[in-house]
């Protein structure tokens, strides 16, 4: 889901060595440096930024505030990690991610921490290395980046070859999604009590962001509807009265996982309401290991009908999620993906229509060889 | 539209079709990232009056008309209601219906110019170039430029910023207590400040018995004797603005209240050389004289310090760094943060600055209080 972007996230971001220890990452850069074997390639290199950073986070667990973050992951020996730091702020940075030798790539530190890296790499033979998340990258590091590799290195999308993070979530990364999990259901079930309150969606909002902030969570988003769930909007500080019902979405990252609901809430349930939640158990008990998202697009379609997907969800009943808000696949109605065990999706069903009314609700799920394990649900 | 809106759009967007015409362009195409960096000037902005959420774009013609691009499509309602374009429209693929707007705005895009198309990610760049058949000339200083003074309407949207963080900041020392993580304060102080109307808040808080810079608030348990920096940052009405603070939680060292003085007197020391006409190179010189006369002249650099202030958007960027090398004359009407943040050997590294605006007497502090060093008693 798309929502405001900060200029900077304050949660603590400190590396969480009892929850995701270096041999948690080892087996995952084991399992990259076999595709790098696959491929030839004796290093990946992998870019994330404020907003995109879910394969360089699930390497390094380097998570970048402001600017950028790229990780120079070798076939063999010591990894690398440029950020878009000064010098000064280097410290803090090493403290953020298992990689050791942590350093400036900003302004004129570039050259200096960037070139010199593939001197051990270099071979008579031009060498072809693979890139991850290149294409969020501005068009003035990229030049920058092959400025500096010259005529012995090749750089090659592997975003198309490499699905990183995987879909299949791993034993710990399911363990962070159940901790993120709970304190998002927290901070809806403040989002509803306040709002029930105050009438206020933004007010109502600002609770469950600061209740889920005091609990540790490294970002809080949120959305609120001021016209009773027919548009959604981010924050504006405005806190007008707005009548019911209440319409809105929080999203929260814990240990650089997220998790997200909808709520919905109102004294009288409208005919939206009530088919929103049917829906809802419909995909749900639609989930299992080898479906298809567009079927899964389709279980939703019929349950809502005569209505259409709320517009505010762009024609998704559903997306993978975890160390992005929006992992692939989409469950939109041409996906042909196959859902696979331990994947975790957020699911979702909205209505928009003027006489039944305005609903979303959402959930997480795990998928399970049994079918759907319900993480979290909208509140009631 | 409101009177407010209507100035506005006669200022900036009539300010950039003269641009184009006078300079015999077609078309200007300004993109956003939707990044909202607080140190860069946004010209979705500057040009819409719409923060945009996702990459979107602005289109204009010579002739003054204007639209508004935006991304996801269901943020259609909101952005058209904000934006002072003649046309707004919201979409999932920006490359499509950017080429379609240049199309019916009669665009020909080798004779336009660009703002802002080198900081998208490199993939949509690439589509959008694909989609115009080619990329307009860069001219990636131009909102920021045309954005540089600060209108009378975006100054006291500045000085409520600057309310707000003064009152976030007075937040802070009611709340902090030995045994609170900084995590949680700089939670209780973010919220509050969201609650006095900040749409944002670039926020960095930390604390150290002996700090090397400051950082994003950690997991650390707060003690007595800890120093608290602060650099609390809210932004209000597409206006940031920053103030520095240093905070102890028990009675300080002296040397501490010593060396935090030698701040001060920086600080004033910039305000008084920051007339317009003058350069920033004149006021970081002003800023440095003062910790060199104290015997830390080989401290003003990296990593003990970054630079003695800087720009802050999301309008402009103007006057950029406050650092020596920057020549840029200073004009009334400016708005920067000044702060001669510095590390000393001493005391750690300590924070004092002000949201500052250019007059032809010197740099006007708009903060209420100049930072001072505050004690949390215990």
């Amino acid at each position: 889901m798309r929502t405001m972007q900060p200029s900077v996230t304050i949660g603590s971001y400190t590396w969480a060595q009892d929850r995701l220890p270096s041999d948690e990452f080892e087996l995952r850069l084991a399992d990259l440096r076999a595709a790098m074997e696959r491929n030839s390639w004796p290093a990946v290199l992998v870019y994330g930024d404020v907003r995109d950073h879910a394969a360089l986070a699930y390497l390094s667990n380097f998570i970048p505030r402001v600017r950028w973050g790229m990780a120079l992951l070798p076939r063999s020996g010591d990894p690398r990690l440029l950020c878009a730091m000064s010098t000064r702020d280097l410290p803090a940075m090493r403290g953020l991610t298992w990689i050791a030798d942590v350093r400036s790539g900003m302004g004129p530190e570039w050259t200096k921490a960037f070139d010199p890296w593939f001197e051990q790499l270099k071979t008579d033979q031009p060498l072809e290395l693979g890139t991850l998340g290149f294409d969020l990258m501005a068009p003035v590091l990229v030049q920058a980046a092959h400025r500096s590799l010259g005529e012995h290195f090749t750089l090659l999308h592997a975003d198309d070859i490499l699905t990183v993070p995987p879909e299949r979530k791993r034993p710990r990364e399911l363990t962070m999604l159940r901790a993120s999990g709970k304190l998002v259901e927290s901070a809806a079930k403040r989002f509803v009590e306040s709002w029930r309150k105050s009438g206020e969606p933004e007010s109502a909002a600002l609770d469950a962001e600061r209740l889920a902030r005091s609990l540790a969570a490294q970002d809080v988003r949120t959305l609120i509807s001021l016209d009773g769930g027919r548009t959604l909007t981010p924050f504006a500080g405005r806190f007008e009265k707005i009548a019911g019902p209440l319409v809105g979405y929080v999203a929260v990252k814990l240990a650089g996982y997220w998790t997200d609901v909808f709520v919905t809430a109102d004294e009288n349930p409208s005919p939206a309401a009530r088919r929103v939640a049917a829906a809802l158990d419909a995909l749900i008990a639609a989930v299992k290991p080898g479906t298809r998202a567009g079927d899964l697009f389709a279980v939703v379609a019929e349950a809502l009908a005569p209505y259409s997907l709320h517009p505010a969800l762009s024609g998704n009943a559903g997306h993978g999620i975890g160390l992005s808000l929006d992992e692939p696949p989409e469950f939109c109605a041409d996906s042909e993906t196959e859902l696979v065990e331990d994947g975790v999706y957020a699911l979702q069903a909205g209505i928009a229509d003027a006489e039944a009314g305005n609903a979303i609700v959402s959930a997480i799920v795990r998928n399970t060889a049994s079918g759907a394990e319900v993480l979290l649900r909208s509140p009631a | 539209m409101d009177e407010r809106i209507a100035v506005r759009k006669n200022i900036r967007l009539a300010a950039a079709a003269k641009y184009l015409a006078n300079n015999n362009r077609d078309g200007l195409i300004a993109a956003s990232n939707g990044l909202n960096n607080f140190l860069e000037s946004n010209a979705v902005y500057v040009l819409s009056g719409c923060r945009p959420m996702g990459e979107s774009a602005v289109v204009l013609d010579r002739d003054g008309r204007s639209t508004l691009i935006v991304t996801p499509a269901w943020d259609a309602e909101r952005a058209a209601a904000l934006s002072w374009t003649d046309n707004t429209i919201a979409t999932d693929d920006l490359a499509a219906a950017l080429a379609s707007a240049v199309g019916t705005h009669h665009i020909a895009v080798p004779r336009s110019l660009s703002i802002g198309l080198s900081l998208l990610g490199s993939g949509i760049a690439a589509r959008i170039e694909a989609a115009l058949g080619a990329l307009p000339q860069a001219a990636d200083e131009f909102a920021r430029d045309l954005a540089r003074i600060r209108t009378a309407e975006e100054l006291k949207a500045a000085e409520h910023a600057t309310w707000i963080a003064e009152r976030g900041y007075e937040h802070l020392l009611e709340c902090a207590r030995p045994g609170m993580r900084e995590y949680e304060l700089a939670a209780e102080l973010y919220c509050f400040t969201k609650k006095l109307g900040a749409e944002d808040n670039f926020l960095l808080m930390s604390a150290s018995q002996h700090n090397l810079a400051v950082r994003a608030a950690g997991e650390r348990i707060l003690d007595v004797g800890d120093i608290i920096l602060s650099e609390i940052t809210p932004c209000y009405r597409g206006q940031f603005a920053q103030i520095c603070r240093t905070t102890v939680i028990g009675e300080p060292r002296p040397v501490v209240r010593e060396k935090y003085a030698i701040l001060q007197d920086a600080m004033r020391a910039g305000l008084e050389a920051g007339r317009a006409g003058t350069t920033v190179a004149d006021v970081t010189h002003a800023i440095n004289g003062v910790i060199s006369q104290a015997g830390y002249g080989d401290y003003c650099r990296p990593p003990y310090m970054r630079v003695r202030g800087h720009g802050l958007g999301i309008t402009s960027d103007r006057p950029g760094d406050i650092v020596d090398s920057n020549g840029r004359v200073l004009e009334a009407g400016m708005v920067f943060v000044m702060h001669p943040n510095q590390y000393l050997p001493e005391s750690g590294y300590l924070m004092c600055g002000e949201p500052v605006v250019v007059t032809d007497q010197g740099c006007r502090a708009l903060s209420a209080q100049l930072a001072q060093l505050d004690v949390i008693p215990v």
